[in-house]
């Protein structure tokens, strides 16, 4: 039993840690909001650390229903930066906003405990137990401006169609419980592959609960046809919690689909590769041209963020262990353009109100200049144009789809990109050609400045040095392959 | 070594902006040391490269793809790198004459120079994807230099649709270099090239062929991708004589050349190449005699060698690489040096127009003699480098057998006499006859503006009457590149005479036509205006279409598919959940395999109907309490169905959930409006009971095909047979609960206490602020 604890010491730190920043608030009320939000930004840095000095051999714990791997290290990283810089950028705006109420970060950091159980569920169960305290702590902040209507509409959807979802997934685990006896994750792949080698086909209701999980997790990603609650849901809520959303949920549950497809259902790729080369090139093609048309940055960015799935989701269904590391080199490399795009709209504060038209960056080359350069890397990023980080993610995914034959799937992610390339370089147009519109509130705070700096750089530099990124993402392809 | 050179352009276009406020109106000449030193340190090769060798670079750089920063210079990249650097040297000498005092010229340098590095890496760029990453930043720095007077609404449009032209070409060529990769193997070029019996043997040929094209075509502005180029005129002229004579434009021709070992020899090649080619050749240099901008006359004449290129090198013959080799140098050099006497002229006399231009000669000498030489060249007189490039050229389209030989020389005769005219309008027009008033006074322009012409269309001579020179260490080893292996010095020889032959008498009555052309420019420019202007559409227009399409595409299927109602979602999922269903059976060969009606007892026909009966009423009912209720009445019957098959406690759990779930939801309902109107038509109505049927209809088969599989019982025998030993409980159930899973059910219960407690406290914080009490919810 001690050994399972020291397995999960990180998410043990920050349960506890959320706990007793939930105790602090409710005693020191909302006066403490502050407090509360920078020992948050502390408890997941901690938690960060924890994670970065655990033991990279795999370890399972509690009788398998949990297991840290190098694959769950790489992606717990990801999603403990992403939340660190989230909780950092909502630091002035949920003041300005109205909202500063100790349980917002005490909210995100739940929520993160959920994504780290997430990324380390080795069991249909524990899977379900942690995509659900994510989402439960989610549909809450989602609808966290009470008194804005669209922020409690983007929380009541985004509830009713997780719900859905979410009920598919039991729904398509009981089943597959029913016909394999074992939810463990290695039991099933056990099951798989002996099935597998005597040339039997599996049975067609562990078929049918494979598609009900995949239609799951495919809603978790926001993959299309499962899409439709993405848009209306970064749209209407308070932007902050767009941008954590657009970023650490989407990595864990990411994450959960490949060790979903790649562990139990490995040896099922024939069965699923199709399904997940449509959902690819649905949600690459989808995101693309809806994107053209939007005005307002968030819905924009909901329609890139579905693209960019479509991206990564090309690693998975190359099924390789080259489409594994490309999509994890993918997720790195989204999770902090899209960030840093957010710190930009995050700034985009006129009269003291937020605005959200793509038009109201018209001219910013000339109002911020440093605000416009670093929001151009951002869009010539996520465009793939080179020598940026983005385009590297590209040429990882379709490398492997290359490698695995999957040659329509890379021709037409290629392709897309060209349409998606032009909603980006509008923007760049708009900040350098045009004529300016109203200057941005200032100051923005150092915090911000920060933040875009940083995920600047780390977009504009990483042709230079590639390796932190890659290497960690080759450790966690072969990590979970090996597993 | 190479890598510094190449990227070197980046680093000092990084400090650009310093150099000119350290320097000052001088910049240029120190600037234009690095091009000037690249010249020489590529010069250097030359030797080498004469005797067919080639040099390879390469250094580790994105780790696990195989994509090393490697660069090869063979015959190929070495002729265009020293285009690349020696023009580009003129370039930054002649941008500091001709931008001189401009405030934003520090800005210029820096997409200049990193533009002319990106062009190196372009050419020398061994490794695909090294090569791709250098073809998306000429088009991402062609894109700076083309919108550099952003303040004017054209110079955007053109930046932004030369941006969109390329780089979506570029993306195509990515895809097809990808491809390549997998089936040869590598993604190094030169390893690339000398298996073309693999690729050729691909069923990805094709594809490969028709991507790579598109990245080349979209770059060189072939037909009907060729309106970019025109509209790019908006950029200041030293950027103009740089893309057109040596650059960007040319990086699609190099392209086709450096592929040519590997992917030419095709019928699909071939066609392509020389077709597109064609056509190219003749509508450029057609609409160049449209024109009355000096600019637009020598841009489509760069559209029409561009074409002359591409079917130069889609013959694939050793005559048509030489050809290509020889106009290539001879179009770098009098195109460069006409881009920028052109300029010149405008900068001194204030307009581009040839209509209000005449008798310069006398105010600009200088400019004049190099424009007359450049112009000399274009049109092919002895013993211009011109010259032996239209010889070439017809021996090569002559060599090409009866009918298409005849054709195609025909075309290019066309295409050769329409250059000759165009040379004319921009030499003969503005510097012989009248003078005429011009909005400026001209002098002769600062040394900084002819200082280029000059050398270039020098070199245009020399190269001609040195010809040997030109073809041992130029043409020669660049047609190595494109054959793939090094020609025998006669394939590669070139004369100034050839002797009474054919060519010559073609060469003559080119001109001839030419010279024709000229005296009749005024009536041939005013018949293809009015004839361009009765047909009204153009690829420029398309262009527009083709993004309004887009947009037009875009927005309906966001109307579509994004409307904002939460149920348009669920339909959709649903629907989509149901064909996924149903694929997958049909995939698998699931589903039932017989409709046994099994044995139903009266009770459970009663638990049945109430289910169906609930299910019904809720369609129906327009009042949500009434709605609510009847969905209760699904789950207590389901519940009866637990009853009915010995599940006590499962039953039990039901009618709680079932009951909570109601009064949960009536109270919170009742702060709602709790009729409803009927917002749905009977369409739509259809239309979602058709999806409920269709869905429930799968998930029924579903089940009925779960269900006639074998079910694994193994868990309930472990149960059934250790229940009594183990647990001393005859009851499987209560067992299970309180001691198998004792822990489950201690967890249980403590969270349906927290929930309690929870529900508790809501209770009496809805109760506290009743009574009016301040709540704590007010604090922030």
């Amino acid at each position: 039993m001690t050994y399972d604890l020291a397995t999960i010491i990180p998410e043990l730190f920050l349960v506890v840690a959320a706990t007793v920043l939930l105790m602090l608030g409710v005693f020191r009320g909302q006066q403490s909001t502050q407090l509360v939000l920078g020992l948050s930004v502390v408890a997941v840095v901690v938690t960060l650390a924890l994670v970065w000095l655990a033991p990279a051999e795999r370890a399972a714990a509690f009788g398998g229903l949990y297991v840290h791997d190098g694959f769950a290290g790489f992606m717990k990283g990801l999603i403990l930066t992403a939340a660190a810089l989230c909780l950092v950028m909502s630091w002035r705006y949920i003041e300005r906003e109205n909202m500063a109420r100790f349980e917002f970060p005490v909210l995100m950091l739940y929520a993160t405990v959920g994504m780290l159980m997430m990324v380390s569920a080795n069991d249909l169960i524990s899977l379900y137990v942690g995509l659900e305290l994510q989402n439960l702590s989610l549909y809450v902040i989602a609808a966290f401006r009470r008194d804005a209507i669209r922020s409690t509409e983007s929380g009541l959807k985004y509830f009713i169609l997780s719900s859905l979802s979410s009920g598919l997934l039991l729904y398509g685990a009981s089943m597959v419980y029913g016909f394999a006896g074992t939810t463990s994750f290695g039991d099933l792949a056990a099951i798989f592959a002996q099935a597998q080698a005597a040339g039997e086909t599996p049975s067609v209701g562990l078929v049918v609960g494979v598609v009900f999980v995949i239609a799951g997790l495919a809603f978790k990603v926001s993959a299309v046809p499962f899409h439709m609650w993405t848009p209306d849901v970064y749209e209407g809520a308070p932007t902050a919690v767009t941008a954590f959303f657009s970023t650490a949920p989407k990595t864990a549950a990411i994450a959960l689909f490949v060790r979903v497809m790649m562990g139990p259902f490995g040896d099922l790729t024939a069965q699923w590769q199709q399904v997940l080369v449509a959902i690819s090139i649905l949600s690459m093609v989808l995101g693309a041209f809806a994107a053209i048309n939007q005005r307002n940055i968030k819905r924009m960015m909901a329609y890139s963020s579905i693209g960019h799935v479509g991206y990564a989701l090309i690693g998975l269904a190359s099924g390789t262990e080259a489409g594994i590391r490309g999509l994890a080199v993918y997720m790195a490399i989204y999770l902090f353009m899209n960030i840093g795009t957010f710190a930009v709209i995050l700034c985009m504060r006129q009269k003291d109100r937020m605005v959200e038209q793509i038009d109201d960056l018209r001219g910013l080359s000339r109002t911020h200049p440093m605000m416009a350069l670093a929001m151009g890397i951002f869009m010539f990023s996520m465009a793939g144009i080179p020598p940026l980080a983005g385009f590297f993610g590209k040429i990882y995914v379709f490398l492997a789809a290359v490698e695995a034959e999957l040659y329509t799937l890379a021709v037409i992610g290629v392709l897309s990109s060209v349409v998606a390339a032009f909603y980006y370089l509008r923007i760049v147009k708009l900040m350098y050609f045009d004529e300016p519109a109203e200057a941005f509130d200032t100051p923005f705070g150092r915090e911000m400045s920060l933040v875009m700096g940083a995920t600047g750089l780390i977009t504009l530099l990483f042709f230079v040095f590639p390796n932190p990124i890659v290497d960690g993402a080759e450790a966690a392809a072969a990590a979970l392959l090996a597993g | 070594m190479m890598l510094p050179a190449v990227i070197s352009g980046f680093a000092l276009g990084a400090v650009a902006p310093w150099v000119v406020r350290a320097v000052g109106a001088r910049a240029h000449w120190l600037l234009a040391v690095l091009p000037a030193v690249l010249f020489v340190y590529f010069a250097g090769f030359l030797p080498g490269v004469a005797e067919g060798q080639v040099y390879r670079f390469a250094t580790e750089w994105v780790p696990g793809l195989g994509v090393t920063l490697s660069f090869y210079v063979d015959g190929l990249a070495l002729l265009f790198a020293l285009l690349i650097s020696g023009i580009g040297t003129f370039i930054v000498i002649y941008t500091g004459g001709y931008l001189h005092g401009h405030e934003q010229i520090g800005r210029f340098y820096v997409y200049l120079l990193s533009f002319m590095a990106s062009m190196l890496g372009v050419v020398l760029a061994d490794n695909a994807i090294t090569l791709f990453v250098f073809w998306e930043l000429t088009s991402l720095t062609s894109f700076l230099l083309i919108g550099f007077n952003h303040e004017e609404s054209r110079s955007r449009r053109a930046a932004v649709q030369a941006l969109i032209v390329t780089g979506g070409g570029g993306l195509a060529l990515l895809a097809g270099l990808l491809l390549m990769g997998a089936v040869g193997g590598t993604l190094e070029i030169s390893e690339l090239m000398t298996q073309p019996e693999v690729l050729h043997g691909s069923p990805l040929y094709t594809a490969m062929v028709i991507l790579v094209l598109a990245g080349a075509f979209s770059k060189s502005a072939q037909f009907p991708l060729h309106f970019w180029l025109p509209n790019a005129m908006e950029a200041p002229t030293p950027v103009s004589a740089y893309l057109h004579s040596s650059t960007m434009v040319k990086a699609g021709v190099y392209l086709v050349a450096r592929m040519s070992p590997g992917l030419g020899g095709s019928e699909l090649w071939f066609y392509a190449l020389v077709i597109f080619g064609a056509v190219t050749m003749l509508t450029g240099a057609l609409l160049a005699l449209r024109q009355t901008d000096l600019k637009l006359v020598l841009a489509y004449t760069t559209v029409a060698g561009l074409g002359t290129l591409v079917m130069l090198i889609g013959l694939s013959a050793p005559l048509g690489y030489k050809a290509a080799a020889v106009f290539l140098i001879t179009h770098a050099l009098y195109k460069g040096c006409l881009f920028m006497s052109a300029g010149a002229v405008d900068h001194e006399t204030g307009t581009r127009n040839p209509l209000e231009l005449g008798g310069l000669r006398g105010a600009m000498p200088i400019t004049f003699a190099a424009a007359a030489l450049a112009g000399l060249s274009m049109s092919g007189i002895v013993p211009f480098i011109g010259f032996i490039g239209k010889e070439v050229m017809y021996e090569a389209t002559l060599h090409l057998g009866p009918v298409g030989g005849v054709v195609l020389t025909i075309a290019t005769i066309a295409g050769n006499a329409l250059t000759i005219v165009a040379a004319g309008v921009v030499v003969l027009r503005p510097f012989f006859g009248e003078r005429r008033k011009t909005p400026k006074h001209p002098h002769e322009a600062p040394v900084e503006l002819y200082l280029g012409p000059c050398v270039l269309a020098g070199l245009g001579l020399l190269a001609g009457i040195a010809y040997p020179l030109t073809q041992d260490s130029l043409t020669a080893p660049m047609m190595g590149s494109m054959a793939g292996t090094m020609p025998d010095h006669r394939a590669a020889e070139l004369y100034l005479w050839h002797g009474l032959k054919l060519p010559l008498f073609l060469s003559l009555l080119t001109l001839g036509l030419g010279i024709a052309g000229y005296v009749y420019w005024d009536r041939i420019r005013e018949s293809l205006a009015a004839t361009l202007r009765a047909i009204g559409w153009g690829p420029d227009l398309g262009y527009d279409q083709v993004i309004a399409g887009v947009e037009w595409l875009s927005f309906r299927q966001v109307r579509v598919q994004q409307t904002g109602y939460l149920r348009h979602y669920l339909i959709v999922t649903f629907t989509v959940f149901a064909a996924f269903v149903v694929w997958t059976l049909m995939t698998v060969g699931g589903g039932p395999s017989a409709f046994e009606m099994p044995a139903v007892r009266l009770t459970e026909w009663v638990a049945l109907g109430l289910m169906v009966m609930g299910a019904g009423a809720a369609t129906l009912v327009y009042s949500r309490i009434a709605a609510i209720a009847a969905i209760g009445v699904v789950g207590y019957a389901v519940a009866l169905i637990f009853v009915m098959f010995s599940a006590p406690d499962l039953a039990f759990t039901q009618f709680m959930v079932e009951t909570l779930t109601v009064v949960i939801l009536v109270l919170v309902l009742m702060r709602v409006p709790l009729e409803v109107r009927a917002f749905r038509g009977l369409g739509a109505r259809i239309r979602d009971a058709v999806i409920s049927i269709a869905v429930g209809v799968v998930f029924t088969l579903v089940l009925m095909g779960v269900v006639q599989g074998d079910l694994d019982l193994r868990l309930s025998e472990y149960f059934a047979e250790t229940s009594v030993p183990v647990a001393h409980g005859h009851n499987i159930v209560n067992v299970i609960l309180v001691d198998f899973r004792a822990l489950d059910t201690l967890g249980e219960i403590f969270v349906v206490t927290v929930a309690g407690l929870s529900t508790f406290a809501l209770v009496r914080l809805a109760l506290f602020k009743r009574k009016g009490g301040a709540g704590e919810g007010g604090g922030a």
